[in-house]
């Protein structure tokens, strides 16, 4: 009991600790530049910044911007996941097909994503199919290799029980294989979503009409750095937001039957 | 007749220096029969059960189960395994009801043969626990359960309470044994623990090591329920204790260590 509380008074104190330390610096940042040492055009007010964030969704223009956003995203990252964790599994499951397949994988993998954004804007335009594409290239391939890896690691006394309840191939993959495989996916679900968001951003910085990376774009050509701030601060969140779901969901699927203390 | 029929089984695996694991097996398996296999490690005891399991086919001879020669596992072999192999991501409950599942038999024909075995074993309570959640004991109880509620003919143990302390492990025979009174299934239980070997089954199979072959074969004509201090079943131990000790010295010394 007694060190439950000491804990808990550790753990109020540590917090405590971290948000003066969070106000320390806005306020030093808030004094750099109200006191004209660091021009407004460099960094702007932590105050500034919230009232932009106030004015961005007071007029309602955000709200388009995110959706976009997150739609192009999204887009991308299912079909990166489906798209992903079926490649892997083909791959191992059928003979010989990973020995074949591996260098052409590794080889697309290893190019530069970026490089080939103007090249997509070619074939795709700049609306909505180019930026799913460019999530897509962030993702895939991170989430076809762990899945390989994931259903390497199946333990072969699982495999055996199967053979010995006589599973068909489809129930083993279904019942064994991929609820084994299914943490080490989760880890790439959790990495790609954080690229795939990057993905967006970034080709909507490169051609677009319009996006939270657009949106980026047009308030530092104006030099309205509050304005950029703001749209950062959205855009973490929004990241944030993502990643916790995204948690959520491994935490229903995988980690009630992990052990953890 | 439900029982094996092993003739002449030599088991090979191949590679750069072939090495041979079990050599020429023969041996009747009994319908209703408790059967152990004692045998130092190395001396192929997990192999032969595999091959009866149908998970391995033999390189020679073969094994017929029921009159029909074997070609795979069935379900009618039901196997307990030496590290009981539950899948961690289901409970209790699902891992028990998975060879049901897997045989698309109805849910609530499942779920009443599930809850049955889990009773009948010792685990009701636990049906909603994870496996991480268990002890050994327990988790050897789960697995004994799976493949119980499959209704196999035949129990195929692998050395399955291996991993358990010693007075665990006592329980565990105990109940084996009241479980095999109750229904006379066919139990092939793979050892190393010469006093289980004997408490248990009607006859002992000896194994020696390298390749494996059958060095003797101990009957234990006593009656059950059998006490552990029996001076009948101490004699029987004794025997195999020295028929043990013959296979150590002919052997080299890297058996010894």
């Amino acid at each position: 009991m007694d060190q439950n509380i000491g804990q808990k008074r550790y753990k109020w104190r540590i917090i405590t600790g971290q948000v003066i330390l969070l106000l320390a610096c806005l306020g030093i940042i808030e004094y750099l530049v109200r006191s004209g040492i660091v021009g407004s055009l460099y960094l702007s007010k932590p105050t500034q910044v919230v009232e932009e964030i106030y004015k961005l969704f007071a007029d309602g223009d955000i709200f388009h911007h995110l959706f976009v956003t997150l739609k192009e995203f999204a887009a991308g990252y299912l079909l990166s996941a489906f798209a992903g964790i079926a490649t892997g599994m083909v791959l191992v499951l059928v003979p010989h097909a990973e020995t074949f397949f591996r260098p052409y994988l590794s080889a697309l993998m290893a190019i530069p994503k970026v490089t080939i954004i103007p090249l997509l804007m070619l074939w795709l335009g700049i609306g909505l199919s180019h930026k799913v594409a460019i999530v897509f290239l962030f993702c895939f391939f991170t989430i076809a290799f762990n899945t390989i890896t994931g259903i390497k690691q199946t333990a072969e006394a699982h495999l055996k029980v199967a053979r010995v309840f006589e599973a068909s191939k489809l129930q083993t993959v279904v019942k064994v294989i991929l609820p084994s495989a299914a943490p080490t996916i989760f880890v790439s679900l959790r990495v790609s979503a954080a690229t795939g968001l990057v993905g967006a951003l970034f080709g909507e910085m490169v051609a677009s009409k319009d996006g939270l990376g657009n949106l980026l774009v047009q308030s530092t050509s104006l030099y309205d750095t509050a304005k950029a701030f703001a749209i950062i601060t959205i855009v973490t969140v929004v990241s944030v937001l993502i990643i916790a779901g995204i948690d959520l969901l491994e935490k229903r699927i995988v980690l009630r039957w992990k052990s953890s203390s | 007749m439900a029982g094996f029929l092993i003739s002449g089984v030599s088991k090979i695996y191949g590679g750069a220096t072939p090495t041979e694991s079990l050599q020429n097996i023969n041996l009747t398996i009994q319908d209703g029969e408790f059967l152990s296999i004692l045998g130092p490690s190395g001396c192929g005891k997990s192999t032969l059960l595999e091959i009866l399991a149908g998970l391995q086919l033999p390189t020679l001879g073969e094994v017929s189960f029921d009159g029909r020669k074997l070609k795979g596992p069935g379900i009618e072999r039901g196997v307990v395994f030496q590290d009981p192999s539950l899948y961690p991501w289901r409970t209790v409950f699902k891992n028990v009801e998975l060879g049901l599942e897997l045989r698309g038999v109805e849910r609530k024909e499942r779920r009443e043969a599930v809850q049955r075995y889990l009773d009948l074993v010792g685990l009701s309570g636990f049906e909603h626990k994870y496996p991480h959640q268990l002890s050994g004991g327990m988790k050897q109880r789960a697995g004994l359960a799976r493949a119980l509620a499959n209704s196999p003919e035949v129990l195929l143990m692998d050395e399955p309470f291996g991993a358990v302390d010693h007075l665990t492990r006592l329980q565990l025979q105990d109940d084996l044994l009241k479980i095999w009174e109750a229904d006379k299934k066919t139990i092939v239980f793979v050892t190393h623990d010469v006093s289980e070997a004997v408490f248990l089954g009607d006859r002992v199979v000896l194994l020696s090591p390298r390749p494996g072959r059958i060095n003797r074969i101990f009957e234990v004509p006593k009656p059950r329920p059998r006490k552990r201090d029996d001076l009948g079943l101490l004699q029987i131990q004794n025997e195999i204790y020295a028929a043990l000790l013959e296979v150590k010295s002919a052997e080299s010394l890297e058996f010894t260590i």
